[in-house]
């Protein structure tokens, strides 16, 4: 599944009947789907309601995305307009979910746009996450959890010496940058883009 | 090849250790921030994946029209009406408070099934293309109709 990050060729697979493409599918974007739906600040019962109109949608569509690569500029569409039918739908009922009229403007096209972006790049680093040998996963888990693990914890953690920890990090990190994922990292963004329409400007 | 800056910058400050650990940071936390039933509703929509029924699209929603709205809002605000229309079916609903009443057009006998989030529940569609759901069906749910001259047709996702 990881040896083939591209998200065309998950596309073409999901749409021939493939469950782990389509389950792929979905972990990689659900941040994306979800981070917009955190955006119109739906409540999570609207949050539920609009992630499982969104999939239904994709599954529905997924044959005819005539441009696979389009794939997640063409959710955060889907999805922003879903939240804003919920938004809308509140407020003719009054509910007291939504207050002012103002409160649409704040999710622009430039906002969804940055989150394709965001998604593309947070997507692409966690694959190459995951390509990542066990022993660099878990020194940069160490490494990035909040608060930070110092040197001397990690030692006791991974029994790594402290004077090996900098220069492990180091080469992690390079591995994370020559994985299949990462250096399809510039490609993903370029599509991002091509798709929104309107980023860039 | 289009020259990026954006795409140039971001690449570039990847280079580095720091930020490239930063936004490692930021990646893994933003899958952590998405519930894991949100990642499930969205796998489990694979089960919709080439169903053989005709899709019927909301054409009308009493509660998306906001003219209506405001002539009836103070008389019938308990009653939503919808049509659903696909190519060989139109379906028409009405939600009251606790049923949906429905009609298939052109009318014609059938079978009605309710789908749930995990359950699927079945009804009959009578002569004159009438069914009725009793009690409404809480939170999201489609329908699909099945006659008995060979039409089958699935709704959009409902929710009263």
């Amino acid at each position: 599944m990881r040896d083939d990050p591209s998200v065309v060729a998950l596309v073409v697979r999901a749409t021939a009947g493939d469950q782990l493409a389509w389950d792929e599918i979905v972990e990689r974007y659900a941040p994306l789907v979800y981070a917009i739906c955190t955006r119109y600040r739906l409540s999570s019962h609207d949050i539920e309601d609009v992630g499982q109109t969104v999939w239904l949608l994709l599954v529905e569509h997924l044959g005819k995305l005539r441009e696979p690569a389009a794939l997640p500029g063409w959710l955060a569409t889907t999805t922003a307009r879903e939240c804003l039918r919920v938004v809308a739908a509140a407020r003719r009922l009054e509910l007291p979910r939504v207050g002012r009229d103002d409160s649409l403007r704040f999710v622009d096209d430039k906002a969804i746009d940055e989150e394709i972006l965001m998604a593309e790049r947070n997507a692409s680093l966690r694959a190459g996450f995951a390509e990542l040998p066990a022993p660099c996963q878990r020194l940069l888990s160490l490494l990035i959890s909040d608060p930070p693990s110092s040197y001397a914890s990690i030692h006791d953690a991974l029994g790594i010496p402290v004077g090996s920890i900098g220069p492990q990090r180091g080469r992690c990190l390079d591995r994370l940058r020559r994985s299949k994922a990462f250096l399809a990292l510039g490609e993903g963004e370029t599509a991002g883009k091509v798709l929104g329409g309107k980023a860039g400007a | 090849m289009r020259d990026d800056r954006d795409d140039e910058e971001s690449s570039a400050a990847l280079r580095d250790d720091d930020e490239l650990l930063a936004a490692l940071r930021e990646a893994l936390r933003a899958r952590e921030a998405v519930p894991n039933w949100f990642v499930d509703t969205g796998k489990n929509a694979y089960a919709w994946h080439n169903i053989d029924a005709e899709l019927a699209q909301l054409t009308f929603d009493s509660y998306s029209d906001q003219r209506m709205l405001a002539v009836t809002r103070s008389e019938t605000a308990s009653i939503r009406t919808l049509t659903f229309t696909s190519a060989h079916m139109s379906m028409e609903l009405e939600a009251t408070e606790d049923s949906l009443l429905g009609q298939i057009l052109p009318p014609r006998t059938g079978t009605l099934e309710i789908h749930t989030k995990g359950t699927i529940a079945t009804t009959v569609v009578d002569e004159i293309g009438c069914f009725a759901v009793n009690p409404k069906p809480e939170g999201s749910f489609r329908l699909r109709c099945r006659t008995a001259d060979g039409a089958d047709v699935l709704t959009a996702w409902i929710t009263l």
